[in-house]
């Protein structure tokens, strides 16, 4: 019964109508359109590639994609284009320019200081003994455990 | 001080530093929020049929006229709740601007359906595919250009207008003139 009501309440939710995308290009340049479709985030989606996504908004993206793969437009003029719409946002990879080095240049500097850490860490020689408490005497221990032995023996 | 203490502390205040710089570069802003790069720029020209009459629009044949194009869909909420408070400004200010509606991811049908009892509206646009919204950087629904007479988008309103005097002023700032390429909003 909550399956039948969650059916109907679903169905009758306003949604996108599915419109099916344009038509595969020929092989390697499909290849293409799916490569650049993985490196474009989808507008309407959390943190998905248009290529992932399966949103009319993305879909059509989607579309256009192809649209300028078969005008012939390079990897590079396709993510321009994008770029202008939506800002370097459009770009799940960082472009590798400017302020962007240190997204990409950052987790592996992390990693090297980490590495440099830790093997001065491990190279470094142990600390000389520091003088520590004197060892009590033997006369003086002697002399505490006669006194606690005696006490005992009372 | 010793130099190891002192390291520490220039090693401290430079990653501080960065984070700081980081925060301020990349997360002052709201992450929902899609960046719009069509401000100010030029809006790409499009050829439509009208929803009603199949009659043809480009982008053209209105030079000269300022332009507002809402996007929109039947399966919009938000849409239906903006749509009067649009057609009333259509009326209200057709000497100032042509508005123009455009069915975003959305069949014919659904979309007459939606704008029937609401006529007499704003002719209404079909884009086949959305090929026109991803040109325009369309990011959702419902969103508003405002596109100045000499064919400038200036201006791009997310989510619903629902205050007459909103579309008033921002029809009221595209009669000044654009500013220069480049230049902070």
């Amino acid at each position: 019964m909550r399956t039948l009501v969650l059916a109907l309440w679903l169905s009758a939710t306003p949604h996108p109508p599915q419109q099916a995308g344009s038509a595969p290009l020929d092989g390697p340049r499909e290849a293409r359109v799916q490569a650049l479709g993985k490196l474009l985030r989808c507008p309407m989606c959390q943190g998905l590639s248009i290529a992932d996504s399966g949103s009319s908004a993305a879909r059509a993206q989607m579309d256009r994609v192809r649209e300028l793969v078969a005008e012939g437009q390079s990897d590079a003029e396709i993510r321009a284009y994008f770029v202008a719409r939506y800002g370097e946002w459009a770009l799940l990879e960082p472009s590798t320019e400017g302020f962007n080095w240190l997204v990409w240049l950052g987790p592996p500097a992390l990693l090297l200081l980490g590495a440099w850490v830790i093997g001065r860490l491990v190279r470094r020689p142990p600390p000389p003994h520091t003088a520590t408490a004197p060892e009590p005497k033997p006369a003086e221990e002697d002399k505490y455990l006669e006194a606690v032995r005696a006490e005992l023996r009372k | 001080m010793s130099r190891r203490p002192v390291a520490a502390l220039v090693a401290v205040a430079l990653a501080a530093g960065l984070l700081l710089f980081a925060f301020a570069r990349l997360f002052g802003r709201d992450p929902h929020e899609v960046p719009f790069g069509l401000r100010g720029k030029p809006a790409p020209d499009f050829t439509l049929t009208r929803l009603d009459t199949g009659e043809t629009i480009t982008l053209r044949q209105l030079r000269g006229h300022p332009v507002v194009l809402n996007f929109w869909a039947s399966w919009c909420a938000p849409c239906q709740l903006e749509h009067p408070t649009l057609a009333r400004a259509a009326q209200h200010f057709a000497a100032q601007a042509r508005f123009f509606g455009v069915v975003f991811e959305d069949t014919p049908e659904n979309a007459r359906a939606f704008a029937r009892p609401l006529e007499p509206s704003f002719p209404q646009l079909v884009d086949p595919q959305s090929r026109m919204a991803v040109d325009y950087g369309v990011s959702g629904v419902p969103e508003t250009y405002f596109i100045d007479a000499e064919g400038i988008i200036r201006d791009k309103v997310v989510g619903p207008m629902l205050d007459l005097q909103e579309v008033a002023s921002r029809l009221d700032a595209l009669r000044s003139p654009a500013p220069a390429p480049g230049a902070s909003r």
